[in-house]
């Protein structure tokens, strides 16, 4: 049956409006999925609202999202005038559908900008966009800067100095943090190794939390049990690489500020100084316990190569902190890039590329040049470090001894291999 | 306006492209964006946005990947002559987009039961399924179990949970009711417990860090549902013939495997076609066939 263009129009409109009706009705709509359905039955809209779930049939994709698409482009074009609430529901429909969609986005930034729409309503969208589209990069761009457009209305003198650890984030901020863990969370179940979700939870705590100390801590212990549900997801893992090199530079650099204020005036100083101190955060016993993680997950589930790059990670950053060496903050702070953090990675020789296996033999030339001055440095340090290595080794022994995966016998010989060269 | 809105709409029809829409970016927006990478190409939105499902093997609707340790369904089943009855079944389909749980049941049961059909007796099996690992153990009894899990859940402790099942089921289930049984009728209810516990495979054996008694290399690993089929039967005519799977089920799969064709025909139609808007309108395209498709859940 041949459908006029006419008829289009009128199913799109009502599709739309439908839409906009459900969020009106059910202001608790935290999921949304496409329903199968290759017919349209009953003269029945294809919107369905379900226990909090919203879902589009099949069948009127083809006919909705064409028209949706080009209508917001001959707005963009002058084409065509919408108004702010026609604008509102065309793009929301949109984005439902294809949250990848740029232009619909920077539709709402303006809406937003001009004061016409809250920005929560956005991360609310975006939030929902990611139940079904948890990698979409365009949704999580976008909620990067509506979280900045919030922080700069709710601006507090950003001069507070870096080493003032009392400061408490402000209570909408706590709220702000705490449902971004949550969306990163989700969208990191809902997706296997989901670098977005976890790229955008580093973004939210540099620059949202500010690298709080006990934020970091608290993300390191809630964290746990997921990842250790989640054995081969690299990047969950390396968001705990990431929290504990934050608290090694964040306690480094908090360090060496009080130092300074104590140095510049005395007992006032010193009060305050004195007052404001947190206990102490052992780091010593972090990396400890992560290690015991580590080695029980190795332990557990054999043959998982993202464990053993998560031991060479902790390993490494053992030793900075055993070694007692000024801690290079430019290469292991997290604070240098907004979002890229793996980066950072690249000084660790055997890049995380889990394509190849982690052989050491296969590093080129470069990294190790790169390595060579760390390894001088590792040199000078006292014995502390050739005993963690010998544990190390004991530990390589006792998984070779008693696995059977063989996968589990190669990762225990790259890493020992990875060792070895540290050592050189 | 007319009153038959919706069911005006009956499928197929032709995708047509659009006029040509404007650059992407408004440049007064653009300035105010914080620094983020370049634009995607279409190529890398349709890798982004969905799978190219396993074409023929697409069993399981869902084409969404998991990497957590997780168990689906865990079914007892009797391995009649020719077909398998199945007696008990426990799901978790939490982690399923909700629209999509009742036809997940569906295939599970569907899979389980064709899993423990072509399975002889005496044997242990895993099969991979896209994403997904099913363990089947098959005694010499007839009686059988299935657990469908995620590829990363450990395979040794999947199989102790059979065993274990197993054996309580042939104990609080007498034998005559086995070749007759249905879920209905059969009295066992701890299924359910056992797939909630064994969810956190360290919590539910921490024996299993102990090297097992089981041997692996008796089990036999098929790298598709395929493999387990006769020459000549193909998992279409299976899925249609099903009575285990729902018009809805059967037609999500039948959609899938038509647009899978459908895609691939598209794109090569859009790359031989020269428009003179260069590539905007096969992007739309793409976003329209990737959203078709069903992809992400």
């Amino acid at each position: 049956m041949a459908e006029t263009s006419e008829e289009v129009a009128v199913l799109v409109q009502r599709v739309v409006k439908d839409i906009t009706n459900a969020f009106r009705r059910n202001p608790h709509i935290d999921e949304i999925g496409l329903i199968p359905c290759p017919e349209a039955r009953y003269n029945r809209s294809p919107i369905v609202l379900v226990e909090n779930k919203l879902g589009v049939e099949s069948w009127c994709v083809k006919f909705l999202l064409p028209y949706v698409h080009n209508k917001l482009l001959l707005y963009r074009t002058r084409k065509q005038w919408l108004n702010k609430d026609e604008l509102i529901d065309v793009t929301c429909t949109l984005l439902l559908l294809n949250p990848d969609f740029t232009t619909a986005w920077n539709v709402r930034k303006e809406l937003i900008l001009s004061g016409t729409l809250s920005p929560i309503k956005d991360l609310h969208l975006g939030k929902l966009a990611l139940t079904k589209f948890p990698k979409s990069p365009e949704t999580w761009i976008h909620r990067r800067w509506v979280l900045q457009q919030l922080s700069q209305e709710t601006s507090l003198p950003s001069s507070v100095a870096k080493g003032n650890l009392g400061t408490v984030p402000a209570e909408r901020t706590q709220r702000i943090l705490q449902e971004e863990m949550e969306v990163c969370g989700e969208a990191a179940g809902r997706y296997p190794s989901n670098y977005n979700a976890w790229s955008h939870r580093i973004w939210v705590l540099q620059n949202v939390a500010k690298l709080d100390l006990k934020i970091l801590l608290d993300e390191l212990s809630s964290t746990k049990h997921w990842a250790s549900m989640h054995v081969s997801d690299h990047s969950g893992f390396h968001y705990r690489q990431f929290l504990l090199k934050s608290l090694i530079s964040q306690t480094a650099m908090d360090t060496s500020a009080l130092q300074q204020n104590s140095l510049k005036d005395e007992p006032k100083d010193e009060e305050a100084a004195a007052s404001t101190e947190e206990p102490r955060i052992d780091l010593t016993q972090l990396l400890e316990e992560e290690v015991e993680f580590c080695t029980d997950l190795i332990d557990s589930y054999p043959g998982h190569e993202t464990l053993w790059c998560h031991r060479r990670h902790i390993f490494y950053l053992q030793h900075h902190l055993s070694g007692r060496c000024p801690l290079n903050l430019t290469h292991l702070s997290p604070a240098d890039c907004s979002g890229g953090t793996l980066n950072d990675l690249h000084l660790i020789p055997a890049s995380p590329q889990l394509s190849q296996a982690m052989e050491v033999d296969g590093l080129n030339d470069s990294s190790k040049q790169g390595y060579s001055q760390e390894t001088k440095r590792l040199k000078r340090t006292p014995a502390p470090d050739s005993l963690g290595l010998e544990m190390e080794h004991r530990f390589i022994d006792q998984v070779l001894s008693t696995c059977r995966n063989v996968e589990q016998a190669r990762y225990a010989n790259a890493y020992r291999k990875w060792l070895v060269t540290l050592s050189q | 306006m007319c009153a038959r809105v919706y069911s005006n709409f009956r499928p197929p029809l032709s995708i047509k492209c659009n006029p040509r829409p404007e650059p992407e970016v408004d440049p007064q927006v653009r300035r105010k964006k914080p620094a983020r990478p370049r634009q995607q190409p279409a190529a890398a939105v349709l890798k982004d946005g969905g799978r190219a499902p396993v074409s023929g093997s697409g069993v399981q609707p869902a084409a969404r990947r998991r990497g957590a340790m997780k168990l689906y369904s865990l079914s007892v089943l009797y391995k009649g002559d020719p077909k398998a009855v199945l007696l008990k079944a426990a799901y978790d389909v939490s982690s399923f987009s909700f629209f999509q749980r009742s036809s997940v049941q569906e295939f599970m049961t569907f899979t389980s039961q064709l899993i423990v059909e072509r399975s002889t007796k005496g044997s242990r099996a895993s099969v991979k399924e896209q994403e997904y690992l099913c363990h089947v153990y098959v005694r010499s009894d007839s009686l059988a179990g299935v657990v469908i899990a995620d590829s990363e859940y450990p395979s040794r402790v999947a199989f102790t949970l059979l065993e274990k099942v197993l054996d309580e089921f042939s104990k609080q289930v007498d034998r005559i009711d086995w070749p007759v049984g249905s879920p209905d009728t059969i009295q066992y209810t701890a299924l359910d417990g056992h797939l909630s516990r064994y969810q956190n495979p360290r919590e539910a054996d921490p024996m299993s860090k102990v090297q097992a008694e089981l041997d692996e290399t008796k089990i036999i690993l098929h790298n598709t549902m395929e493999s387990l089929l006769e020459r000549g039967e193909k998992l279409d005519d299976l899925v249609s013939k099903s009575e285990v799977l729902g018009t809805q089920s059967k037609a999500f799969y039948k959609t899938r495997q038509a647009l899978d064709r459908r895609v691939t025909s598209e794109l090569q139609l859009l790359q031989m076609k020269r428009c003179p808007e260069d590539v905007e309108p096969g992007r739309l395209a793409v976003f329209i066939l990737m959203f078709s498709r069903g992809t992400e859940g």
